[in-house]
């Protein structure tokens, strides 16, 4: 048996569901096609298939998938067919880290869910006596309460009204934030961005409730500006009984897979359809697994703490009602993770590309 | 459908953007002449390039989506010569160039392949300085190890070996194309007359006879050694306070192609007299490899053997501080240059942002504004009210619905 009859085995195997790892595979086939897939493909394949049946549709794409143009191409097996002495050399799939593997599972799963319809946001009729309002600050909590006062005839807007800078804890704030990034087109890994945060010495401009509401009192014409340190009182300042409720943080993975997915959508789809690819299709799939959320790394609370004791004095100062007690912007200890585990996030990377295939060929084309 | 189709596929560093600017300036005496280069903007097979790759290239791939489709289906229905041209194609997945390839007309359609390839003594320095253009701050020993590197897990590992690979780009465009339908156009020596490049891409191409301005205005220059550095240095500094939005104009434009490129006393950036040793034998390797196949060669493949050594070699890790000064010295006066032009225009914006706010102050201070906002307000909430204000305004004579 030749080395090239074993790889070309081992594909026809994986094509028929198996899991057998490349270093154990022992059968051989004839080739299926010109070129043998990347390590990468066939390697992600064999995990897909630990995990349950996939469609023949996403075998094929699995296979077909091209890896980013910026990592690593599609690799040859070790031990495979012949390879050139140019070009990347083979490896064992086995060694690929995870990492990689779910990077090409996040394009995956991007071309997957480019081309799912977006459902338009239920829009309530107009309410004549609504409160204007605009909405500013953490947007975890000002984008859910828009979509829930929109849905009741309250669009944000209009001539004069009311400025609402909603905030909760620093370190929250700072999760929060970087959530709602990783959903809009796919931000940079968690501490990463929070490095850069830190070195830029200042909370970033959307988190600072004070610099938010200070603007707003400087404009020419002064606007009305009310901060909510406890966002369960916002809706009543906007005339409405029950809020949207509070907003759960999502599970770090969670957040992880949506930036990864979001940052492989940014070629497929325009911005605005990105957009609401991200926040209607994707984030509804991710929104309720479960999981710690992130919190602050150690090595940042320092930083944090200080920020937040900067924000707190001046919300103490400000000329503005502060709703709620500005003590809630300092950061409280929570259960949660300092960064997102890769292999969580493949695991689940996985798992949605099983379902949502199978939702698909069940809904049909 | 086109008689025949030329897509050049790279490599970066090549004169690309010289060739680049002369089709898309000349793309209209082309189309009259039988030659279609179709680009409404001088980047726009840039952006098919990043839409076929699915490549997010910092916010440009927005305009990118369905740029390839589209440049396909002009080569398509074009009947005559059709030429595409960009280097970052060179990167493309085997799977990606067949998608392309089949886009194109191929089989049907007579397709070209055409690389241009320079050798890596040349090519390794300037892949680092793009490098450092675009905002990395990676010492140049550190990117030599990660090319070295046979694992190329590196970003900046898969991203040169991906554009400059020679064998391995031919492997992924050329595979199913007869060698006569393969090009590979070499780049003169170094002190070659730059009109030699531009012959040898005009033979390629099929252009000798055609009339066309051949006059540069595009071109990528290089920096020297101490130039590079500089610029290196002001990455690590500023690059997490500097949007990338502001960079490009700023270091990428200003600072390296407008000003520090001039300075062309300075030490130029060369390999290392140690990775001659290395750079050599894989040189030959490719080159072999060119010559084994068959492909039509342009120019001469003794071009790519790298020349030797220079002495002293001037190390960008640790430059001569001096030159390093002068050409902060140089940098810092572009941007007070710059900065004083940016200062005019924001004392001109101000006046005027002043004036407006005065307007707007007095336009609420007058006694009656209170009492004419609350009837707008009241009127607008009823239909009566709504039409009212509609035969006020027509009856006015101009609309003041934005006020």
């Amino acid at each position: 048996m030749t080395d090239a009859a074993a790889a070309w085995g081992w594909m026809a195997h994986l094509r028929d569901g198996g899991t057998t790892p490349w270093a154990g595979w022992s059968g051989a086939a004839e080739p299926q096609g010109v070129v043998l897939p990347g390590a990468q493909q066939l390697e992600l394949l064999r995990r897909v298939n630990l995990v349950g049946r996939p469609t023949s549709g996403l075998v094929e794409a699995v296979l077909a998938a091209d890896p980013p143009r910026r990592t690593r191409p599609a690799l040859p097996l070790a031990g495979g067919v012949d390879v050139p002495d140019h070009g990347p050399r083979p490896v064992d799939p086995t060694d690929l880290a995870d990492n990689e593997l779910t990077r090409l599972a996040a394009v995956l799963l991007a071309q997957q869910l480019a081309t799912r319809p977006v459902v338009e946001p239920h829009v309530g009729r107009r309410r004549p006596w609504r409160i204007r309002y605009h909405l500013l600050g953490d947007p975890e909590h000002t984008a859910p309460l828009r979509r829930h006062l929109i849905a009741r005839g309250r669009p944000p807007g209009g001539y004069g009204g009311r400025v609402l800078v909603l905030g909760t804890d620093t370190g929250r704030m700072l999760v929060d934030l970087w959530t709602t990034h990783s959903f809009r087109n796919g931000a940079l890994p968690w501490r990463d961005w929070l490095a850069v945060c830190v070195r830029r010495g200042r909370l970033p401009t959307s988190l600072d409730l004070h610099e938010l509401a200070r603007r707003e009192i400087d404009r020419p014409v002064p606007n009305r500006v009310h901060v909510v340190t406890d966002p369960a009182l916002a809706s009543r300042l906007l005339g409405v009984r029950r809020g949207p409720g509070p907003p759960q943080p999502m599970a770090a993975s969670a957040v992880d897979l949506g930036r990864r997915v979001g940052a492989a959508l940014r070629p497929l789809a325009l911005p605005d359809r990105r957009r609401r690819l991200l926040t209607d299709v994707v984030r509804p799939l991710l929104a309720d697994e479960p999981g710690l959320p992130l919190v602050i790394p150690r090595r940042h609370r320092d930083w944090v703490h200080d920020e937040a004791a900067r924000l707190h004095r001046q919300l103490e100062r400000g000329r503005y009602p502060v709703h709620g007690d500005p003590a809630l912007v300092r950061p409280v200890d929570r259960a949660g993770v300092e960064a997102p585990d890769v292999s969580v996030t493949l695991a689940l990377a996985i798992r949605l590309l099983l379902e949502t295939e199978h939702q698909h060929r069940e809904e049909g084309p | 459908m086109s008689h025949r189709v030329l897509i050049h596929v790279g490599t970066p560093k090549t004169g690309t953007s010289h060739l680049q600017d002369v089709l898309f300036r000349n793309r209209q005496r082309l189309r009259e002449q039988g030659v279609l280069y179709p680009a409404d903007r001088h980047d726009a097979h840039f952006l098919a390039a990043l839409d076929l790759m699915q490549l997010p290239w910092g916010g440009l791939e927005n305009e990118a989506v369905g740029a390839w489709d589209t440049l396909a289906t002009q080569v398509r229905e074009f009947e005559g010569i059709s030429i595409i041209s960009h280097e970052i194609l060179a990167t493309a997945s085997r799977g990606q160039a067949q998608r392309a390839l089949a886009s194109l007309g191929h089989p049907d359609t007579e397709v070209h392949v055409v690389l241009s390839i320079r050798d890596l003594v040349r090519q390794i320095p300037a892949e680092w300085q793009e490098t450092i253009k675009h905002r990395r701050e990676v010492p140049y020993a550190r990117f030599l190890a990660q090319l070295r590197d046979p694992a190329r897990d590196s970003a900046l590992g898969a991203w040169f070996w991906g554009v400059q690979e020679v064998p391995d780009i031919l492997d992924r465009w050329a595979d199913d194309l007869p060698p006569e339908r393969v090009h590979v156009v070499t780049v003169p020596r170094p002190g070659g007359q730059r009109e030699v490049l531009w012959h040898r891409f005009s033979q390629t191409f099929g252009l000798d006879d055609l009339d066309l301005d051949v006059e540069a205005e595009r071109a990528n220059p290089s920096l020297g050694v101490p130039e590079t550095t500089m610029v290196r240095r002001v990455n690590i500094k500023a690059n997490k306070i500097v949007p990338p939005a502001a960079y490009r104009p700023l270091v990428r434009e200003l600072l390296a192609h407008q000003t520090l490129s001039r300075r062309v006393d300075s030490p130029r950036l060369t390999l290392p007299p140690d990775a001659y040793a290395w750079v050599a034998p894989l040189q030959q390797k490719w080159t072999d490899v060119v010559r084994q196949r068959g492909y039509h060669v342009v120019g001469d493949l003794d071009d790519v053997v790298g020349a030797p050594p220079p002495e002293p070699y001037a190390d960008p890790d640790s430059p001569d501080e001096a030159q390093v000064a002068d050409a902060a010295v140089d940098a810092i006066t572009a941007l007070l240059v710059e900065n004083a032009r940016l200062f005019r225009i924001e004392q001109d914006l101000r006046g005027e942002l002043e004036g407006a706010h005065r307007d707007l102050e007095r336009a609420h201070l007058r006694p009656t504004y209170r009492w004419r906002e609350k009837t707008v307000r009241r009127l607008q909430h009823s239909r009566a009210g709504r039409f009212a204000l509609r035969v006020y305004r027509a009856g006015r004579g101009r609309s003041s619905r934005s006020a």
